[in-house]
């Protein structure tokens, strides 16, 4: 019988070190095994985490922060707030680390070809956001949607994550990217303010248009009002959920709200679903 | 497939399953029983009231259990380490506790082989409860105290003797060989149960229980009745049915490890942020009966607890769950 508790060796192929203040970095994990590596892609869409974990210092589940077209490895950015995630910032490429996955739902963004794609990101909660925006760059992908537009903030321009990558996406013409930081800052030539104020400034159209909301929960609670505003329905706005995880599966009880395990139902859903379960959150 | 058992053959039966497999069965500890391998088949002590303190799901689940022993970054599994088992002696309740914890360990994507392995290996020699006791609530929801459901076979206490309903396969390769009970045997035995549950009351109506705790989710009712509660968690350790669990390492002994865990904890829902979306009791004791009666019944249409009263009589404060659920029932919002 498959042991889905059961983690498989991976390497780290490459470290980035994301915001200033040196608090999030990413990890770029390549499979010890070719058959790891074909059943991790057959199934991985973006949204989708994984449980990482260096033995002796547990587990913990981080979003996929890649998409399967950037090569044949696993991004995590992961920030450093405890054990697990400080003895992972202290590893460098080469070293072994475990890995379980791909787990949850994920975004069911195939449901919604044809449709305009608005993704709204705040922090570091940007990372499975990031890998949604990157799937729908690749070529084939990208012509099955509409209008792909990204509003992304942070507090100050350090705090960006993907720098590079996200510099390209200006010099695009099949993506509009709105980047946003709290307060002015000397050479900073995009948007100032915080993400809500933005977006209503933007304006996007909700008209065929489905939108991905990840972020720090006042972001998310004053850009709902906003998206309301504009026309979006609930089940036209998807977020992620970070609850406290253990099994990641759906078995240990951890994470449930109401009658849903995050874990296993989500970590993706509809404002539409959220509202039919208990306040939980 | 009826079978009989005069009593006094009883350890001369244990006796021959323990050449193949491991019994366990309820042995007298102090004040209470717990199930225990047996190395004597004297030691089994059948006639436990209530039921015994520590639940019989430690046999499946138990409170820390090696999940993967680990070698050079390699995790070696444990959960074929188990091998042939009879529980003898576990009641319905527990019985029917472990059919629960099926749905949530065997059904969706994903199986946990730890549980599988364990069930598969174990046979159920059910004891029925001729003699319900004062804290029992079987019959309220929804089970019964000869409810045969997951038994292998079912014991029926008709006086001098047992009478063996060998259920299934497994039942019949540990009671095949005794002689048929007569018809008057059978008869009896059916009086007894008949009886066993007549005698039971009904200390509250399930009909429509989800929906009323639903609706009470954001009701004064929960900061009212959990007054008394300490967050102790011997509810949950001690239900048949509380199945939470952590997963840590134990680094010295190179084990991976799960161990039972309880949502009555603070800590147990404390995110990364800062924020805890449970931070008080209120929230915990809410928790808890919620998943047993509103959450349990959404997604397996069962209800989560079998009435073995185990909470009832080892609560420090005597909280209720009987009571808890007749107050919801009976609560209006002001
Ligand atoms: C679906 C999902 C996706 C996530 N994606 C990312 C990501 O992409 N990048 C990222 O940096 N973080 C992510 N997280 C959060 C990350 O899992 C936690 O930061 C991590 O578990 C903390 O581990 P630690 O050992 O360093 O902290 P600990 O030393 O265990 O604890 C530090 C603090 O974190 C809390 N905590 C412990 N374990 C968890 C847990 N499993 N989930 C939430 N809080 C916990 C503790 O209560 C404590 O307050 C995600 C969480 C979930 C559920
Ligand atoms: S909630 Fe109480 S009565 Fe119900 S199964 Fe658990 S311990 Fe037994
Ligand atoms: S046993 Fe009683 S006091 Fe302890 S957590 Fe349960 S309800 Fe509260
Ligand atoms: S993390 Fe175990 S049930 Fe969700």
């Amino acid at each position: 019988m498959h042991n889905p508790y059961k983690p498989i060796p991976m390497r780290i192929a490459r470290t980035v070190v994301e915001t200033d203040d040196q608090s999030l970095k990413s990890f770029e994990l390549v499979f010890e095994r070719e058959a790891d590596r074909e059943k991790f892609f057959a199934k991985y869409r973006p949204g989708q985490f994984c449980q990482l974990s260096i033995f002796g210092k547990g587990e913990a589940p981080f979003g996929v922060a890649s998409a399967a077209w950037e090569g044949d490895f696993v991004r995590f950015t992961i920030n450093k707030i405890g054990v697990f995630t400080r003895a992972i910032h202290k590893m460098k490429s080469g070293d072994a680390i475990s890995m379980r996955g791909p787990l949850g739902n994920g975004f069911p963004i195939e449901d919604w070809k044809g449709s305009n794609i608005l993704i709204i990101g705040g922090g570091y909660a940007f990372t499975t956001l990031f890998a949604l925006a990157q799937h729908l760059l690749a070529p084939e992908i990208r012509s099955q949607y509409n209008d792909l537009t990204v509003i992304y903030g942070a507090r100050e321009p350090g705090l960006f994550l993907y720098k590079e990558e996200i510099e390209t996406w200006y010099k695009r013409d099949d993506i509009n990217l709105y980047q946003a930081i709290d307060r002015p800052v000397e050479g900073w030539s995009h948007f100032v303010g915080y993400v809500p104020t933005v977006t209503k400034e933007i304006a996007p159209s909700a008209e065929n248009t489905v939108s991905f909301v990840c972020g720090p929960p006042v972001m998310i609670k004053f850009t709902l009002p906003v998206l309301d505003e504009l026309g979006f329905p609930p089940e036209r706005i998807y977020t992620s959920l970070e609850k406290r995880m253990k099994c990641g599966i759906g078995k240990c009880g951890r994470c449930n709200v109401g009658h849903k395990y995050i874990c296993k139902d989500g970590p993706v859903f509809t404002f539409a679903e959220l509202r039919e379960l208990p306040a939980d959150l | 497939m009826y079978k009989v058992l005069p009593k006094t053959d009883l350890p001369k039966l244990i006796g021959r399953w323990m050449e193949q497999a491991t019994v366990y069965a309820p042995v007298r500890q102090g004040d209470f029983t717990k199930f225990e391998p047996l190395s004597d088949p004297a030691q089994a002590d059948l006639y436990y009231a209530a039921n015994t303190r520590y639940p019989p799901k430690s046999l499946f689940l138990p409170q820390s259990e090696v999940m993967f022993r680990v070698k050079d970054g390699e995790f070696e599994s444990t959960e074929d380490e188990v091998s042939s088992r009879v529980i003898l002696g576990i009641h319905s309740c527990d019985t029917r506790a472990l059919q629960l914890l099926d749905g949530v360990f065997l059904t969706g994507d994903y199986q946990d082989p730890y549980w599988a392995k364990k069930r598969e290996q174990t046979t159920l020699v059910v004891l029925g409860c001729a003699d319900p006791c004062e804290t029992c609530f079987c019959t309220s929801v929804g089970s019964g105290p000869f409810d045969k459901r997951g038994a292998d076979v079912m014991l029926i206490d008709i006086g001098d003797e047992y009478v063996a309903d060998v259920r299934n396969e497994k039942g019949q390769a540990l009671f095949g060989h005794l002689p048929d009970a007569s018809r008057k045997q059978i008869d009896k035995s059916r009086q007894v149960q008949a009886a066993a549950a007549a005698g039971m009351k009904k200390p509250f109506e399930t009909e429509g229980i989800k929906d009323k705790l639903y609706s009470l989710f954001d009701s004064d009712f929960w900061p009212k009745i959990q007054q008394s509660c300490l967050g102790c968690g011997a509810c949950t350790f001690l239900c048949p049915t509380c199945y939470c669990f952590d997963i840590v390492d134990e680094a010295q002994r190179n084990e991976r490890v799960r161990n039972w865990d309880t949502c009555m904890f603070r800590i147990y829902s404390q995110e990364a942020s800062g924020h805890n979306p449970r931070p008080t009791n209120t929230e915990r004791v809410r928790q808890r009966i919620m998943h047993k009666y509103a959450y349990f019944v959404e997604l397996y249409d069962e209800i989560g607890c079998t009435g073995c009263g185990r909470c009832v009589r080892y609560c420090p404060v005597d909280l209720d769950i009987r009571q808890i659920i007749r107050s919801a029932q009976a609560w209006e919002e002001s």
